[in-house]
């Protein structure tokens, strides 16, 4: 046969198949209908709906890509029936095509969620697993994915560690367990383990290379039942992320778009130059020296710099991601490329991230699978802003500093009397100084899927993170007044990091009528290796020439590093038996072994298993429609922790150069060789219910997880030569295994369809998260063992981790108000030296005088010293929750989410530098409320205690003395602020273009929208955020110049072009 | 499944279960060589003990503490645009003042380095020769010595920590009493002194090192616990150690002492114990004294010149006319001109009254292209050979009031005769007290000296204080004359003997309780 004929002949045949169908069509008087069904929410197609012709037994289901096509007499009523969403019907009217659109009531209930290197239904979970779709995620705009999860998982605490365009947040998923070993979850993409976080606090985050349009779902796994599987990165929670990829089906186009801007939310309440010259002036006077002329009258003066106004500004941000997905049967494809620019909202600070992504699925034979997920980014990151501090020094710069001169040069401080620290112009240090750094990360990995049998299949995979990265740094000559760089100087770095993972594993699936058992067992070994150079000039012959070479080659300075970081080798199995679809049982077992430990300290097991009832599925519930769902949950598991660098067990020498070698070895560490793995006992009962075909569902968990042998990198006391943080030429601390923490709690979510009309919905989702966290143990101390966090702005403790309290409560001083009159130096006690004799009550130095703070005597001994501090509060949140409300009206939708925290405190530590008089820096409004010394006599004695008082005696701003011997801002209750508030994190209103609009322009789905991002703040705390995150629990709720969250408004489109 | 195919996937299987080999998991540093396996030779150990003479371990009390509590504290100088310097002048210390806890923390930071290399060399390889062992751990405990002598004489009792790693099992530590710590540095001293060379590399101790300061340490404890009068046989210790430097070692004074500050001198056969800095080793790792310039454009990348200590009158009025030497080397005096400070830009004429010894100018003054100014590559000396010339006088005049032995006389006038002064013919404790505090100003001495006084004339060394005429003071170069200048000068609290005792700071009270507590013997 030609090939012709070929096709006459298949013509010929589909002509008879249809002749049949029409044959039976016409014997039925019907009319053909067609049509596609879609979700409203975010108008992907829906397979499986049931189409049924009301009062007839005649129906049919919707296909893969959502299509149908049914026959039915004109005015007969098709239902449309889906779990999870609102039923419709629709009056049949001609033939033609009637395109659905359903409103989902709950999408929880067809969940398919991810247990760890296998997918389940989540009605057949047995863990605590969250998850939210990508569609949630969204709706932030979030520039990093990890921002869009506050508030939307239960159990799970986000907070922002800077504001920064791409800057990181500290996730906790249920508390703090461990003290320096890392808190934070193992994040997986796709099969890929992202390697431990190195660095992140210099803001930078290695997470921000994933677009967060490119997610389609996000699972948190987090009792041990479900994380015992990831073995020992995953005990404190395991976020999986799994990214969109193509269906089989005509290819879909989408374009989604947004743009916008950012602007700082909240200013804080500096003085302007007049109020700043009458405060000078005035305490000029009492110091009698540190008079400035040109303040003699401060009314001529105008307002001074607004160092805020100039430093923060209106940012934009852009958008822009294209996609490209389909495929058959055999081969899935989706293509995905996106562009993404983001300005701070400080000067000299941006993050543009340009990223293409590929993830294929190929059958390639019956018994063979393979595909791959990859993604290219490119992040471009300024982080001058950060790097040189700028908040800090707008926030500290006097207002009598012009920004730039008269002659164009900058401005900058010009007296320098009275200890004016250097304070550069922080607008000319945004723009002047060169910061930074690229990467170019790499990830993806590759699978090949071996289907033995019809139970039997292994799987294989490579997974690697490449990550290339540089670093430029310029600093030029600079003049701003009397703060001056004679000499410019310039570093670049650069340096690659590998991840590699290998992983085999089986799964075994098997129905035996009423038993179904599912059984995994593999082997995964990681590695990681770095590589790094660095190079160093300074006297370079121009400001404007900054490559390195063109420094001077004798000021050359140079390092550089490699080697293999962490190696982990482990084995894994686990057991699915379900008994007639009530009873669930799984059990997990895996053996870790780690490179960050002595070998006899190496290999550790982790275990757990899980119980789960389906309560709905017993025949005394079958009968009961409303209940779609009821299950127990209850779990029990063993992990290990081994979150600490690598070779802590031995000393680790480096080599230094003095006078007398350039290689002299010095002692980096103080070594613990016994430090061994961290190990969690892990409680979990859960309880998920769906009702009235999923109009409302609820999942409340609650746990109690109970850490041993904490990994700390120990704080020791100053004379140990060690430090856990940075010191100069201390020694790193030892880690060691200390002490016991417990962290009870529970999360509960609850979702409800509240309307559901044809034309309009209301949907609510709550979330609620509480964690009490304690230190049960502390290890060879005894009661006396504390870790105490010292701040350098006061160079005091002030936070302090004991026994039977969380970990790093805030310590210090109660406030008391200022001495303002006689009597109460007769009722309040003074503070006394080391030897316990009070400083003399005089105006003069080395004396307690009118206008210094007040503190109270705890143990009344009449005297303050330190045993009169005590805990001021917790940095810990005691509930956290996240409301959401979603809105549908015709083609309109409106979002509302609110998240917020409760309970904790904040240590504004940036207001201390602030609001201290004796600074010689910008300073609080509130200041000028500092406590007026007056005689009562003007004429009688000023050091007369009986002829002194205060006028003001509410304030709590100290006098105006030249005399700290009280340590007025000694560690103490004033410092401590309320940090509990209430965000709305997001509005967003859209609309759907109606589909008769669309069919005419060959688009599927066209849907604009506006939103606003942390569109109002509630908080009674005095700084710009209370939010306040910290990869140190003993260092958490510090607020010191941070890089705030800006306020972003946005309008945005996503387009889906048919084919 | 075709077999082919069969055969292939089993192939992988196996591969894929195969576990990794046993070294999988052994990764250690490429960079960091551990202790565990780097004392292989003598070599090895010359490296670690290399390491003690100078890097940051010594930073945080070198560069905030040493001259400020040796010089600031006593009186020879003030700063009025520094609080925590204030408080040292003023004696107002709070324990949050940054100085203290510098101090504090830098001299323990010390400690440990000393400690962890001692316990590394114990456990160094069979192979190394046990004297060759015993020279190392000297070094090491000499250092630590230094470190607990400062200790003791600023705080009095303290923690005494031998091995840092049993701080693991018991972090929180009583304080010992200070006869114990002083008996621990002399047990340091007393090894190196057995163990150390006479002669080595130039810039690491000897065995004169000890013995010289083997001197002063028994000088300062033949008063501990005493009134009115010293130990004779502690006396008599120190002054067979000092005096056997100062005849046996063979050593003598360098010949110019303005020189003598200069890093082109560095390591002169005087200097005893000097901390080995580099140039260009960055923030915190270096000797930060050009900070107390005057002024940026003597510093290396013409910046960093911050606090400039203004010298005290009194202190100026000590330098007869012919002590000019002296007097040039130790203070900037308005309008004269230095010419090998920024010798490229002609000179530095001063323009202000400060602290000069220590300020040796820039980059290129120092031939040392690296040198910023938190780098300076000036060896400045702990112990030198014209201290152990006044400890051993001082140690024969012990409990008289007065002498004219010959032998103390001799090492005396020797440290004036260099400094081109008259020869004394008689010596009493205030004689020997003014040449001290002369010769030594600015190398952290004087307060050591008035604590040593302390210890067993409590009131003559309050008064001292006390009776100090503070205050900086204004130079006229065309009339060579000076005059007292107040307008700065915050009033002192009157000085009582536990102004010779500074606090602990704040944070380590806060750390360990135990602190709190009288202190316990170690011995």
């Amino acid at each position: 046969m030609d090939k012709n004929l070929q096709k006459r002949v298949k013509y010929q045949i589909s002509l008879i198949i249809a002749g049949i169908f029409l044959y039976i069509s016409a014997h039925a008087q019907t009319v053909s209908i067609t049509g596609k069904i879609t979700s409203a929410d975010d108008g992907a197609p829906i397979p499986g709906v049931s189409i049924k012709i009301k009062g007839t037994g005649l129906g049919t289901i919707s296909s893969i890509d959502g299509s149908y096509s049914i026959a039915a007499e004109p005015g007969k009523v098709l239902v449309f029936n889906f779990l999870g969403y609102a039923p419709q019907e629709i009056t049949v009217k001609q033939a033609g095509a009637i395109n659905v659109r359903l409103n989902s009531t709950s999408s929880k209930l067809n969940e398919v969620v991810v247990v760890g290197y296998a997918k389940a239904r989540r009605k057949d979970v047995t863990g605590s697993i969250s998850s939210i779709s990508g569609t949630d995620l969204r709706q932030t705009q979030p520039t990093t994915f990890d921002q869009a999860l506050q508030g939307k998982v239960a159990g799970v605490v986000v907070q922002q560690v800077s504001g920064q365009p791409g800057g990181g947040v500290s996730i906790q998923i249920r508390g703090v367990s461990s003290i320096s070993g890392t808190n934070s979850p193992l994040y997986v993409i796709d099969g890929i383990i992202i390697p431990p976080v190195g660095d992140p606090g210099k803001g930078g985050n290695p997470l921000n290379a994933i677009n967060p349009n490119e997610i389609a779902s996000i699972d948190v796994l987090k009792d041990a039942s479900a994380t015992a599987i990831y073995g020992s990165q995953a005990t404190n929670g395991v976020i999986v992320i799994t990214t969109k990829r193509g269906k089989a089906g005509p290819p879909q186009i989408t374009y989604d778009f947004y743009s916008g801007y950012q602007a700082i939310a909240k200013r804080l309440p500096t003085m302007n130059l007049q109020d700043h010259a009458g405060f000078i002036n005035a305490r000029g006077q009492v110091w009698g020296f540190d008079i400035r002329p040109e303040f003699v009258n401060p009314k001529y003066l105008g307002t001074g710099t607004d160092w805020q106004a100039e430093l923060f500004r209106k940012a934009p941000m852009n958008n822009h991601n294209l996609t490209v997905s389909g495929g058959d049967d055999r081969t899935q494809y989706l293509l995905s490329a996106s562009y993404f620019n983001q300005e701070g909202i400080a000067i000299g600070s941006n993050f543009t991230r340009a990223s293409v992504r590929l993830n294929l699925d190929n059958k390639t034979t019956n018994w063979l699978k393979i595909g791959t997920s990859l993604q290219l980014a490119r992040v471009s990151e300024n982080q001058n802003s950060t790097a040189s501090g700028v908040i800090g020094s707008a926030l500290n710069l006097t207002p009598d500093i012009p920004v730039k001169n008269l002659d164009g040069s900058w401005g900058g401080i010009s007296n320098t009397n009275g200890w004016v620290l250097s304070t550069p112009n922080p607008v000319a240090m945004a723009e002047i100084i060169k910061n930074l750094r690229k990467r170019k990360q790499i990830f993806g990995n590759l699978y090949a899927e071996i289907q033995f049998t019809r139970d039997l299949s292994l799987r294989n995979e490579v997974s690697g993170n490449f990550d290339f990265n540089t670093e430029d740094n310029f600093t030029p000559t600079y003049t701003f007044g009397k703060t001056v760089n004679n000499t410019n100087y310039g570093s670049t770095s650069m340096g690659q990091n590998e991840y590699t993972v290998i992983r085999n594993f089986l799964t075994y699936n098997h129905n035996f009528s009423r038993y179904y058992v599912n059984l995994l067992a593999g082997h995964e070994s990681q590695v990681g290796s770095f590589q790094n150079a660095y190079a160093y000039r300074s006297n370079f012959p121009s400001n404007n020439v900054q490559a390195i070479n063109s420094g001077d080659g004798t000021t050359a300075r140079n390092g550089g590093d490699y080697g293999s970081g962490t190696a982990q080798e482990s084995y894994f199995g686990r057991i699915n038996v379900s008994w007639d679809d009530k009873y669930l049982v799984t059990a997990n077992l895996r053996a870790d072994g780690s490179s960050n430990f002595f070998h006899t300290n190496r290999w550790v097991n982790t275990y757990s298993g899980a119980f789960a009832w389906k309560i709905n599925n017993e025949a005394f519930l079958k009968g009961v429609k409303s209940i779609n769902e009821l299950k127990l949950r209850l779990g029990y598991g063993v992990t290990n922790n081994q979150g600490i660098p690598g070779n802590t067990f031995v000393t680790q020498l480096q080599t230094i150069a003095n006078g007398l070698s350039g290689i002299a070895q010095w002692q980096n560490n103080l070594a613990n060789e016994d430090v061994t793995w961290e190990k969690t006992d892990y409680y979990n009962a859960g309880l998920d219910g769906a009702f009235f075909n999923g109009r409302l569902s609820f999942s409340l968990d609650v746990y109690d997880r109970e850490t041993s042998g904490l990994l700390l990198k120990i704080p020791l006391p100053l004379y140990s030569g060690t430090t856990a943080g940075w010191s100069p030429g201390s020694m790193q601390a030892p880690y060691i295994n200390i002490g016991k923490v417990r962290n009870r709690g529970f999360d509960f979510r609850v979702s409800g369809t509240n309307i559901s009309s044809k034309n309009f919905t209301w949907k609510t989702d709550v979330t609620v998260s509480r964690n009490v966290n304690t230190v049960l143990n502390l290890g060879p101390g005894g009661a006396d063992a504390s870790l105490a966090q010292t701040s350098y702005t006061i160079n005091q403790v002030v936070e302090k981790t004991v026994v039977g309290r969380s970990i790093g409560e805030f310590y210090g001083y109660v406030f008391d108000g200022v001495f303002a009159t006689a009597n109460d130096f007769k009722t309040h006690a003074l503070p006394a030296d080391q030897a316990g004799n009070t400083y003399p009550i005089s105006p003069s130095g080395g004396g307690i005088w009118y206008g210094d703070r007040m503190f109270k005597d705890l143990n009344g001994d009449g005297i303050i010293d330190t045993k009169d501090q005590t805990f001021l509060g917790s940095p810990i949140p005691k509930f956290q929750f996240g409301i959401n409300n979603s809105f549908t009206y015709k083609n309109f939708d409106l979002n509302f989410f609110l998240s917020g925290s409760y309970g904790n405190k904040v240590f504004n530590e940036q207001s201390i530098r602030q609001t201290n008089s004796q600074n010689n820096t910008a300073y609080f409004k509130k200041v000028l409320e500092y406590a007026r010394v007056e005689l009562i006599d003007p004429a009688g004695s000023a050091s007369d205690i009986d002829n002194v008082h205060v006028t003001n005696p509410g304030t709590t701003v100290v006098g105006l003395r030249n005399d700290n011997t009280n340590d007025n801002n000694r560690s103490n209750s004033l410092f401590i602020e309320n940090g509990s508030f209430l965000r709305c994190k997001n509005i967003t209103l859209g609309y759907r273009l109606p589909e008769s609009v669309l069919s005419k322009i060959h688009v599927s789905n066209f849907r604009i929208y506006g939103t606003v991002t942390n569109a109002f703040l509630i908080t009674k705390y005095s700084g710009m955020d209370p939010e306040i995150g910290s990869w140190n629990p003993l260092q958490a709720g510090w607020d010191n110049g941070y890089y705030p969250q800006p306020r972003v408004f946005t309008i945005g489109a996503n387009i889906t072009f048919s084919k | 499944m075709k077999p082919i195919n069969k055969i292939l996937v089993f192939a992988l299987l196996a591969v894929a279960f195969t576990a990794c080999k046993k070294s999988f998991l052994d990764r250690p540093s490429n960079s960091q060589i551990s202790s565990n396996n780097f004392y292989k030779s003598t070599t090895d150990l010359r490296l670690a003990t290399a390491s003690l003479y100078g890097g940051s371990h010594w930073f945080a009390f070198h560069s905030q503490s040493m001259l400020t509590l040796g010089d600031i504290l006593s009186g020879n100088a003030t700063f009025p645009w520094n609080g925590d310097i204030v408080q040292l002048y003023t004696r107002t210390i709070t324990p949050q003042n940054a100085i203290i806890s510098n101090g504090w923390t830098g001299l323990y930071n010390v400690i440990a380095q000393c400690n962890t290399v001692i316990s590394a060399i114990k456990k160094a390889d069979p192979s190394v020769s046990t004297a060759d062992k015993n020279a190392a751990i000297a070094e090491a405990r000499f250092i630590r010595a230094i470190a607990y002598y400062h200790l003791a004489v600023y705080w009095g009792a303290v923690p005494i920590i031998e091995d840092n790693a049993k701080l693991l099992s018991d972090p929180l530590l009583n304080r010992n009493v200070v006869s114990d710590v002083y008996k621990f540095v002399a047990n340091d001293l007393t090894y190196a002194a057995q163990n150390l060379p006479k002669t080595d590399q130039t810039g690491r101790v000897t065995t004169w090192s000890a013995q010289g300061m083997l001197g002063k340490v028994y000088l300062t404890m033949s008063g501990v616990d005493k009134s009115g009068s010293r130990d004779q046989a502690l006396l008599d210790s120190a002054k067979k150690y000092a005096g056997n430097v100062c005849k046996n070692s063979g050593l003598a004074l360098f010949s110019n002492y303005y020189n003598l500050f200069k890093p082109q001198f560095n390591d002169s056969p005087e200097s005893l114990f000097a901390l080995q800095w580099q140039a260009g080793t960055g923030y915190a790792n270096g000797n930060a004294w050009q900070t107390y310039s005057p002024s940026g454009d003597i510093n290396p990348g013409k910046n960093g010149a911050w606090i400039p200590f203004s010298p005290n009158y009194e202190l100026y009025q000590l330098y007869s006319e012919k002590d000019s030497i002296r007097l040039k080397a130790s203070m900037f005096l308005t309008g004269v001109h230095y010419p090998e400070l920024n010798a490229a830009g002609g000179g530095f004429t001063a323009t202000m009254v400060a602290m000069k010894k220590h300020i040796i100018g820039n980059e290129k003054d120092n031939n040392a292209p690296t040198m910023d100014f938190w780098s300076s590559p000036e060896h400045n000396s702990v112990l030198r050979l014209a201290d152990v010339y006044l400890i051993y006088a001082e140690a024969i005049l012990g409990n008289d009031a007065s002498t004219s032995n010959g032998e103390a006389l001799t090492y005396f006038n020797a440290v004036r005769e260099r400094a081109g002064v008259d020869h004394v013919t008689s010596l009493d404790f205030n004689t020997i007290l003014k040449e001290r505090r002369v010769e030594l100003v600015f190398e952290g001495q004087y307060w050591i000296d008035l604590v040593r006084y302390s210890y067993y004339n409590p009131q003559g060394a309050v008064n001292n204080l006390n009776n100090q005429k503070r205050g900086t003071f204004i130079y006229d170069k065309a009339t060579k004359t000076a005059k007292r200048d107040t307008t700065f000068v915050a009033p002192a609290l009157p000085a009582t003997i536990s102004s010779f005792t500074l606090p602990i700071p704040a944070s380590e009270m806060t750390a360990d309780p135990k602190l709190a507590q009288p202190p316990v013997p170690y011995y």
